[in-house]
């Protein structure tokens, strides 16, 4: 059994996204694994309930079934909110660090900066 | 200053392995077969029902047209709060920007006849997948995207900031009361002149164009923002 394909790579990005969401301490890194598990989520929502014989949803074409529009619909939505959110958490991150200085989670305020490896 | 030790570092990397392989395990080990009745009922009604040969546009403009207005609903939170929240907020008033007199010798020579050549092509495929957005692959949010694109090539020739930002996020703002107003009136309260597929056709060019110019006007607004006010 095949075992590569769009869903195990979507599930298999959403976690590489969240480990990053972890262990990084850099605030516009944090922003970075938001982004990647969302086309993670992406991946498997565009790839779920697909077969290889089936022809996109368009027009009255009756050769061969058609795909299910049902995620793809769903998803068009999910790319303009990820845009949203991605444009939220870059204004808020510049706010954070104009007004108090902070670009890393876990250091006080001298220690700010990206010169330090996080 | 807390720094986090190693340990805690390869704690946290095999507890994100450890789910992964979880739900991989119980992705691939579930064998349950479920009927698709929303797909099939889609796929064979349709055209009929909604006028639309694209069943992704009939999907979001028709079917479920809930996802469709609170996703616009969304993007104009998004917007606001790009404009208020911004540290730049305070002495937004009191900034000016220079306007430099525009100077050929500024720019590349190959960007500025390129870009004066794409241009309205830019403009024109945009408008091309709007319009054409139920009955080809396309439709107001792809369509409003490329039409962005135009503004931002037009920032790399002339990076002056002389839009009006808050005209186009009142704009927006219209734009939203209009793309709520008509489904309601077109969708749910039945509020139909003719019940034809003509006019549902007539329906999906609208909501469109509406969402693709709201599109279009949010992500400049965005874009705009980030590259003038954010900075530095």
């Amino acid at each position: 059994m095949n075992f590569i394909f769009g869903e195990v790579a979507g599930i298999l990005i959403f976690f590489i996204g969240l480990c990053g969401l972890m262990i990084k301490k850099s605030i516009v890194k944090t922003i970075m694994a938001l982004t990647v598990m969302e086309s993670g989520i992406i991946l498997f929502y565009i790839t779920i309930n697909y077969t290889p014989d089936t022809i996109p949803p368009i027009g009255q074409a009756q050769e061969a079934a058609f795909a299910d529009p049902v995620p793809a619909a769903l998803m068009i939505t999910a790319i303009v909110i990820g845009i949203g959110i991605t444009a939220i958490g870059l204004t808020m991150f510049m706010h954070y660090k104009q007004e108090h200085g902070i670009t890393h989670w876990t250091r006080d305020r001298n220690q700010q900066g990206s010169e330090r490896k996080c | 200053m807390k720094e986090t030790n190693k340990a805690v570092k390869v704690i946290r990397v095999v507890f994100a392995a450890a789910s992964a392989c979880l739900v991989l395990f119980l992705f691939l080990n579930h064998s349950e077969k479920l009927d698709m009745p929303l797909r099939e009922y889609i796929t064979a009604n349709f055209f009929e029902e909604t006028g639309a040969q694209n069943a992704v546009s009939a999907i979001y403009l028709n079917y479920r047209v809930f996802d469709t207005l609170l996703e616009t609903l969304m993007l104009l939170v998004s917007v606001m709060e790009v404009i208020n929240v911004s540290w730049a907020g305070k002495q937004a008033r009191q900034r000016t920007f220079e306007t430099k007199p525009f100077d050929p010798k500024d720019h590349s020579e190959i960007v500025l006849r390129m870009v004066g050549v794409i241009y309205p092509f830019v403009l024109l495929i945009g408008l091309y997948i709007i319009f054409n957005g139920h009955v080809s692959p396309g439709g107001g949010f792809q369509g409003g995207a490329i039409l962005a694109t135009a503004l931002i090539s037009r920032y790399l020739v002339y990076p002056n900031f002389d839009l009006d930002l808050d005209r186009l996020e009142k704009f927006e703002k219209l734009l939203f009361l209009a793309i709520a107003a008509t489904p309601i009136l077109y969708i749910f309260m039945q509020i139909q002149p003719v019940d034809t597929l003509f006019s549902h056709k007539v329906y999906m060019v609208f909501m469109n164009s509406l969402i693709g110019l709201k599109v279009f006007a949010g992500l400049s607004v965005i874009f705009y923002r980030f590259v003038f006010y954010e900075g530095r």
